[in-house]
């Protein structure tokens, strides 16, 4: 009896001490994993090799190609956007150009770019293509180098001519003209790239700026008004206007200075006199402000303008027009608008003359004027007032260098 | 996941029975607590695209509660209860290439931030924990087991600024953003978090008087902050906190 009771008690005290066992294993076990996770979650890993691959800037060295530029701030493109594909040096002549050129390159750190930077490559028979390839070698960029002389194309626009390009499943139009050569040229742009954005899985012809079949003669241009959804709400951008300009868009200033995103010109050697072309208009039901308030007693107007100003400053800088002084920088030296643009559901022509100062032939031949043409279906636009929903197309635009005989 | 919560269910049932089949010695105690919790809602290990932690900011992590404890043979009990608290973080990283998707209505931007982003995190929930407790002498109780939370306030929302996003992939249109609104993106993942949380629980309990208290204790979230099926923040987010309470036992 006694016996059996002792070992009783033993039998208990065993378990005790099996128990304090599990539980102080259990409770090291635990404070192990709560350490070695707070380690590991307060150590930063070693940095990984870069994934982007942009050329950021291209240029031509050496003081023996200057005389094939007018001015040597065209020898070099700084600030490449990221979303640029194609690196356009302007020349004064093709035929005069050598038969190899070394361009230079700065790229992303680590990056690198085939053929290499500084080798001499043959630009008289068209673009040379060059690939960029990220310091982890899983990314690649293309990017077309062209030499062409600094004429626009053409001074009649029939906007036959679109490619649709695809970005994040997303596809919009580009306008481009052709030169007698066949060569393309990118001399229009858009806020398209601005307003895909915030969207997926849209088509061209859902964004603000995109080719119709139904031009006045063949296609045309249709610029809309559209809501820019909540995000563009959230970046203080709430509609976005369809626009057609003659310069660049430069995404990435989009969120941070809208107005710098479009940049208006390209160089001219002629003087413009009037601009004519046809539209249709309809504006939009409601007109809000930047912050999406309605105003009753306002209707959306389109705009159509064209503006001829110098591109350098009095040390040679060049000069371009963004959306905050397209109309009032000091540099215009003259520029056309359409008085009003009445809203008509037919093609119904327009035409605007320049007016301003008079143009100096020494800085024409130099190529030391821009030119640059507008149109958007909201007139405020750029700063985000207008109505969603207003159409503005437009058609055969014709820059004329004669005054007019007799319309 | 599910597997470790179980295990450690029936872990902590199993001792607390085999200790209630051994004596029931059936002493029930009620203790009220108040204390403050630090720690984050944190992936196990910070990925290579976080390049550093440049601020980290204690919230209003607040807890309240009371617990019953039971006191088995052998020093062993069981201790139960309902805490209401709040696992708050207010921390700032430098991103390099770090994968990120702004969401509002119908419009979203997706691509890889690098540059400055500004996360807080507040959950406010009731917790329901289950614990093993083992006395050791007169002072100290230890304490380990399951807890389940849940969630009656949640908010995941922060601002990426300073920097760039490159949409969709690297090679993706590059858009600059700047530090004041309006130039910078704002995020918010707060209807994707989850409402019920379980995680395990180990502390101590030490009787600096017979009925006040003080007591430690870290919380380890076992689930992720957010619904398995939300795929934007590509690491699993775990709540893992740390609170000091002072208690009365009465």
């Amino acid at each position: 009896m006694r016996k059996n009771k002792e070992k009783t008690y033993i039998c208990t005290h065993e378990t005790n001490l099996f128990y304090y066992f599990i539980m102080r294993n259990y409770l090291a076990y635990l404070a192990i994993a709560f350490l070695s996770a707070f380690l590991l979650s307060s150590c930063i890993k070693d940095e990984l090799p870069n994934t982007e691959c942009d050329i950021v800037s291209a240029w031509v060295e050496g003081a023996q190609y200057a005389d094939n530029f007018y001015h040597p701030s065209q020898m070099r493109h700084d600030n490449i956007s990221s979303s640029e594909r194609e690196i356009v040096f302007t020349v004064r002549s093709l035929f005069s150009l050598p038969q190899r050129l070394p361009i230079n390159f700065t790229i992303t750190d680590g990056a690198s770019i085939e053929p290499a930077s500084g080798s001499e490559q043959d630009f008289t028979s068209g673009p040379v293509t060059y690939v960029v390839t990220s310091e982890d070698g899983a990314w690649k960029r293309q990017y077309t180098v062209t030499f062409k002389e600094a004429n626009l194309p053409t001074y009649k626009f029939s906007f036959e001519n679109y490619e649709t390009i695809e970005s994040n499943k997303n596809q919009y139009h580009e306008f481009y003209e052709v030169d007698q050569s066949g060569t393309r040229h990118y001399i229009w742009a858009s806020g398209n790239p601005g307003a895909i954005l915030t969207k997926y899985g849209s088509k061209a012809e859902e964004q603000p700026t995109y080719s119709t079949p139904n031009g006045y003669a063949g296609r045309g241009v249709c610029l809309n008004t559209q809501d820019a959804g909540q995000l563009g709400r959230m970046f203080g951008k709430p509609i976005a206007a369809g626009n057609l300009f003659m310069g660049r868009f430069i995404l990435e200033n989009v969120l941070l200075d809208a107005l710098k995103a479009t940049e208006f010109g390209r160089p001219i050697d002629r003087v413009p006199i009037r601009v004519t072309g046809y539209y249709k208009y309809q504006p939009g039901a409601v007109f809000t402000d930047k912050d999406m308030h309605e105003i009753a007693d306002r209707t959306d107007e389109a705009s159509i303008y064209a503006v001829f100003y110098r591109n350098k400053d009095s040390e040679g800088n060049d000069v371009f027009l963004y959306g905050d002084d397209v109309l009032t920088s000091p540099y215009i030296v003259r520029k056309a608008e359409v008085a009003a643009l009445p809203p008509t559901s037919e093609w119904t022509r327009f035409e605007m003359f320049f007016e301003g100062d008079e143009v100096d032939e020494e800085i024409l031949a130099a190529q030391g004027y821009n030119t640059t043409l507008v149109f958007s279906s909201s007139k405020e636009g750029a700063s985000f007032e207008g109505a969603i929903g207003s159409e503005l197309y437009i058609d055969e635009v014709e820059v004329s260098f004669e005054e007019p005989e007799n319309d | 996941m599910k597997r470790n919560i179980i295990i450690c269910l029936i872990c902590s049932l199993l001792l607390a029975s085999n200790a209630l089949a051994a004596n029931p010695e059936g002493k029930i105690e009620v203790i009220a607590r108040a204390g403050y919790s630090i720690g984050g809602t944190t992936p196990l290990g910070i990925p290579a695209t976080i390049r550093s932690v440049d601020a980290f900011r204690p919230t209003a992590s607040l807890m309240a509660g009371a617990d019953v404890k039971l006191a088995l043979k052998n020093n062993w009990g069981l201790m139960t209860g309902l805490h209401f608290e709040n696992k708050g973080m207010d921390t700032e990283v430098t991103t390099k290439g770090y994968r990120m998707e702004l969401v509002k209505g119908d419009s979203r931007i997706e691509g890889l931030f690098t540059g400055h982003v500004k996360q807080e995190v507040t959950e406010w929930m009731l917790t329901l924990p289950v614990l093993a407790t083992y006395s050791l002498g007169e002072k100290v109780t230890l304490k380990a087991g399951p807890y389940i939370s849940v969630l009656l306030d949640k908010d995941f929302s922060g601002i990426a600024s300073d920097g760039y996003l490159r949409q969709g992939n690297p090679t993706g249109p590059r858009i600059n953003m700047g530090d004041k609104e309006g130039e910078w993106a704002t995020y918010d993942f707060s209807d994707e978090m989850r409402n019920v949380q379980m995680g395990i629980a180990v502390g101590a309990d030490w009787n600096v008087t017979h009925h006040f208290g003080l007591a430690a204790d870290l919380t380890w979230g076992l689930t992720g902050v957010f619904n398995s099926d939300f795929k934007t923040v590509e690491q699993t987010l775990y709540p893992i906190y740390f609170t000091l309470s002072a208690y009365w036992s009465f």
